[in-house]
């Protein structure tokens, strides 16, 4: 099949950045999701043997790519220890 | 101390790695020795420190583990923390009133009807949380 689409892309080569641009969108939309499944703080993946990983971050933890208005240095655990 | 686990790993990503700390094993550690040589030293400070703060309460703060719109984790932690909280601090017969906090947290930021849907829940022992 691979054969195939380079025997016409020799004879229409205008469509190449096509290639570039589908799968380069493919690529982003499928990395954002593998980041908001792997690295996002909400999500628990194995219940009975970590069941609460947001609780092991640092409370100055950034996930978000871009923070405006919030100094996360600042930041400091909220509640009493216990 | 660190377990490997295969679906929730923590190494191979340097900025998350330098940033895991505080809230599990070290703080525990770092608590018992304390608390050894100065019984009452750690959970009275602790207990200044949280008063001020519930005396200057006007809302929940930023919490960095719940960043996003969709609160529910932080409502239900805090609900659940503040149970935790009353348990372990009643079994170190020591005074509870620092849990007020997450109280006031969970108050502001839960919708009321699960606050007492959960209420009676763990009045009737039918609570699906872990606390």
């Amino acid at each position: 099949m691979l054969a195939l689409v380079k025997k016409q892309l020799k004879n229409h080569p205008a469509l190449i950045p096509l290639f570039f641009f589908i799968g380069g969108g493919t690529a982003m939309s499928m990395i954002y999701l593998a980041r908001l499944g792997l690295r996002n703080p909400d999500v628990c993946w194995d219940r009975k043997n970590n069941p609460e990983p947001w609780n092991k971050l640092s409370p100055t933890y950034q996930y978000k790519l871009f923070a405006v208005n919030m100094d996360y240095n600042k930041l400091e655990k909220n509640g009493p220890d216990f | 101390m660190q377990r490997k686990d295969l679906l929730c790993p923590t190494s191979g990503n340097k900025s998350r790695a330098n940033h895991i700390a505080a809230f599990g094993h070290q703080r525990a550690k770092q608590r018992d020795r304390i608390s050894f040589r100065y019984p009452n030293l750690h959970s009275s400070i602790m207990a200044d420190a949280i008063e001020s703060k519930i005396k200057n309460y006007r809302t929940a703060p930023f919490d960095s583990r719940f960043p996003n719109t969709n609160q529910t984790r932080n409502c239900f932690q805090n609900y659940l923390d503040f149970h935790r909280c009353n348990k372990a601090l009643s079994e170190k017969d020591q005074d509870t009133s620092p849990c007020d906090w997450y109280q006031r947290v969970y108050k502001s930021i839960c919708p009321s009807v699960w606050v007492n849907n959960w209420d009676e829940g763990i009045e009737g022992g039918s609570f699906a949380g872990r606390v």
